[in-house]
């Protein structure tokens, strides 16, 4: 195929269109082609849009109801508890920590539908792979957050290209009923919210957050809010560090 | 690893920033990411509508878009860290879950798509809702409004023929020799339709797309 023969299956797999074998033609060219990849970009916006053409239709009211009992079942990934042992070994740590966190899910879900294991497995894999790979990126950086020089403490790894933090946690009790533990972002002198967080009844966690695109920051901050978490933080942090970048 | 230790006076922060009670799309999912379900819940309540219009035009039946909605919402709990910010919008993510998830259970029915049958019809104007429809839309927000009133209109202006093959193709999830078997049209003329009506309409939403709205 010539690369204009290329450029003119953009749209059509951005749309989903392509049989299989020409899908799996098109998306080996695109790992090599700036151009088709920029086009598949533009096109996949587009389609995007297109779920705004759907006519209106109003889900029932207790929909709502049965996507947050459902959620509250089955806690997502990153908030998984985990052992953490030091940061060194923090790599190799998460693949068995997360491995055992998908016995838990698996044990939780047995009553479920074996698709829907399966389908936990797929995200697990996922999860795991976000995680390490949020560890290893080339530009990840980090931080040592301390409070008056005792425990506790954390250790934060950034990763800007990937916009992940993991964080580990150490020593730090639960917080108290109707409380939670939530990181911030100091960028220019604001506090930007990455997350809210609890420990396990050991003192210790694992999290990986999102971090917004674009948002700089050098000064990361723990601080105990309400629980479900401040939009400003309405306490003065107990945990702050500054970020050492990579390069 | 050197610990700096210092005090950041967030109170005096916090005099400044008053009234900022809305959270972003993004903040929602970090804050779904760290487990908090009533963050879920504001994530439902700004796109749930607009995920269960979108499951009811792929599956139809009312109670097989709830278990989409339900099975898409499921996802984007347990799988909020893998949501990039640098590859699109919180909506366009929970929008591409939801109907990945709608043509699964199409498919796993066996179902031929509600685009199908509607595109059966001659001289229907496909999914593609009269404009007067759009005033009543119960979705929240201004913006949702204005985006969706602009995707119609433009989805309006194109020709019958590539409007038809755009909406088998994200509705029914029909891959192009499908489509060219069920028009009973010619593999190579749907091929042309559907490049040429995504190029009109990428033209006609570039106001809506990043890097191209000038």
């Amino acid at each position: 195929m010539t690369d204009h023969q290329w450029l003119e299956l953009a749209a059509s797999y951005a749309l989903g269109a392509l049989t299989a074998d020409e899908r799996a033609g098109f998306e080996t060219h695109l790992a090599e082609c700036a151009t088709c990849r920029a086009e598949v970009q533009a096109y996949g916006e587009v389609t995007g849009l297109l779920v705004h053409a759907a006519p209106a239709s109003a889900p029932p009211p207790e929909l709502r109801e049965r996507i947050l009992r459902e959620a509250r079942r089955l806690r997502p990934l990153g908030r998984r508890r985990v052992p953490v042992v030091p940061w060194l070994a923090a790599a190799a740590c998460f693949i068995l920590a997360l491995g055992l966190g998908y016995g838990y899910l698996r044990e939780r879900a047995a009553g479920d539908q074996a698709s829907r294991a399966l389908a936990t497995a797929r995200d697990t894999l996922a999860a795991q792979d976000s995680l390490v790979a949020t560890l290893l990126a080339p530009d990840v950086g980090s931080a040592a957050l301390a409070g008056a020089g005792r425990p506790p403490s954390a250790r934060l790894f950034w990763s800007p290209s990937r916009h992940r933090i993991v964080i580990a946690v150490y020593h730090l009790p639960p917080a108290a009923a109707g409380r939670t533990y939530q990181l911030w972002a100091i960028a220019q002198g604001k506090p930007v919210s990455l997350g809210i967080f609890n420990t396990a009844p050991d003192g210790r966690l694992t999290a990986a957050m999102v971090v917004p695109p674009d948002l700089k920051f050098e000064v990361t901050a723990v601080t105990d809010e309400p629980a479900g978490g401040s939009a400003q933080p309405t306490q003065q942090p107990f945990l702050i560090g500054k970020v050492t970048r990579a390069d | 690893m050197q610990k700096t230790i210092s005090r950041v006076n967030f109170e005096a922060v916090l005099a400044n920033q008053q009234g900022q009670s809305r959270w972003p799309d993004g903040a929602l999912v970090a804050r779904i990411s760290a487990g908090d379900d009533r963050a879920l819940g504001e994530l439902y309540d700004r796109h749930g509508g607009m995920a269960y219009a979108l499951a009811v035009a792929i599956v139809a039946e009312r109670a097989d878009a709830e278990e989409v909605v339900a099975d898409a919402f499921g996802q984007a709990w347990r799988t909020a860290l893998q949501f990039d910010p640098g590859r699109g919008s919180v909506a366009a993510w929970l929008a591409t879950i939801t109907r990945t998830r709608a043509l699964d259970l199409l498919r796993a029915r066996g179902r031929r798509a509600r685009a199908l049958e509607r595109a059966a019809q001659a001289g229907t104007n496909g999914l593609a809702a009269p404009l007067a429809e759009m005033a009543v839309a119960p979705d929240r927000g201004a913006e949702q409004q204005e985006a969706k009133r602009l995707v119609r209109h433009c989805l309006a202006e194109l020709p019958e023929p590539q409007r038809r093959v755009i909406e088998l193709a994200y509705f029914g999830g029909l891959t192009h020799t499908e489509i060219a078997a069920e028009l009973q049209e010619p593999l190579g003329t749907i091929k042309t339709r559907i490049r040429a009506g995504m190029e009109q309409l990428r033209g006609l939403l570039a106001p809506l797309l990043s890097g191209e709205g000038s």
